[in-house]
């Protein structure tokens, strides 16, 4: 697997106009050092550029899912305050009960564990940046660390969200249920496959750098799997001001 | 290139990048907005359901920028883009996403 990446690498350099990144071992050799790419004419390398292209796409993405989620939580929240049959009989009595009685749907969340799952993910940003920055000044020790706790952390988000999902089934909201049932486990569903995507990008660097293959040269795939780490870290600091604190 | 101008490559890049230290300021900042949404959210909740949501909305749009610009480079890498065709063609995009996802919210009307 870490040859294919390798070799992905070696053969994005090239695609990159910057073929003398890569070297007959593989290892970059570019002119910025750092595997930097060429510069396009946008004043940013080509690889960066593609990465923040892609990042759009996602702004757009999630976008439509908040927005989506938003909605349909208006609508449900009305037609069960209106009390209306079709809505009331997807969830067991005592979570509808509540529901009306907050006039929210609130009283399903638990703010303290999802705050703990948020600071989570904020801690693994940092330790992202940090194993960029470790990289990036050859400091190859602290890069395997840093690197190892982001994939850690990331890991310990993804196992509260299952537990969160577990529970919440337990307590009768089915993904198929109900209008807010299908909009929030499509939206945290959606972030949760992403950060375990990260995950996977943060194990093949780890595979990397245990075979001596993330050296300075490749600081900038390390600040791209950062981008894309950072950007899910944001679009969870959105979820979590807009999902569950805000009724 | 020559292994001079190579160093100044090198220093111009951690020019603008943060420091260590100041990672872990931003990593604090961040930290301690969360704090303070949580207390916010859980204090100011009225038995309606009813909260004061705007400087929830507020601290959101502070944190999204802190690590936008701090973590994804964006401040630094902007300084460097500054007045070139990607900062234009980056805001222009956010700019009308934004706006097709108010227009799409503005559009919506529900009856029960």
């Amino acid at each position: 697997m870490t040859d294919v990446l390798d070799e992905n690498l070696d053969d994005a350099n090239v695609f990159a106009g910057n073929e003398d990144a890569v070297d007959g071992d593989g290892h970059g050799t570019d002119d910025h050092g750092h595997g930097g790419g060429h510069h396009s004419s946008l004043g940013l390398s080509n690889m960066k550029l593609a990465m923040w292209l892609f990042l759009g796409s996602e702004c757009l993405l999630f976008g439509a899912l908040i927005s989506t989620y938003l909605l349909s939580r208006a609508r449900f929240i009305q037609e069960l305050l209106a009390g209306n049959p079709n809505v009331t009989s997807t969830m067991p009595d005592f979570l509808v009960e509540e529901f009306q009685e907050a006039g929210s749907v609130q009283p399903l969340f638990d703010i303290p564990f999802t705050s703990a799952s948020s600071f989570i993910l904020l801690m693994s940003s940092l330790t992202m940046v940090l194993a960029h920055k470790a990289v990036h000044e050859a400091d190859y020790r602290n890069s395997k660390i840093w690197l190892s706790a982001t994939a850690l952390l990331g890991s310990v988000f993804i196992a509260g969200q299952v537990y969160e999902f577990t529970a919440f089934y337990r307590e009768g909201l089915t993904y198929t249920g109900n209008l807010f049932g299908s909009a929030f486990y499509t939206l945290t569903g959606f972030h949760g496959v992403h950060v375990t995507g990260g995950i996977i990008m943060l194990m093949s660097l780890l595979v990397l750098a245990f075979r001596g293959k993330l050296n300075q040269d490749r600081a900038e795939t390390v600040e791209l799997v950062g981008l894309y780490w950072h950007f899910v870290d944001i679009i969870w600091v959105l979820i979590f001001t807009i999902v569950y604190l805000i009724p | 290139m020559t292994t001079d101008s190579t160093t100044a490559v090198h220093d111009a890049h951690d020019d603008h990048h943060p420091t260590e230290k100041q990672y872990w300021v931003v990593f604090v900042i961040l930290g301690a907005l969360t704090a303070l949404e949580i207390y916010w959210a859980e204090a100011f909740r009225e038995p309606g359901g009813g909260i004061l949501v705007w400087p929830l909305i507020i601290m959101m749009v502070i944190k999204f920028l802190l690590v936008a610009g701090a973590f994804m480079h964006l401040w630094f890498d902007m300084k460097i883009l500054n007045g070139k065709l990607f900062t234009w063609a980056f805001m222009g995009a956010l700019v009308l996403a934004m706006a097709v996802f108010a227009i799409v919210f503005a559009a919506f009307e529900f009856q029960v």
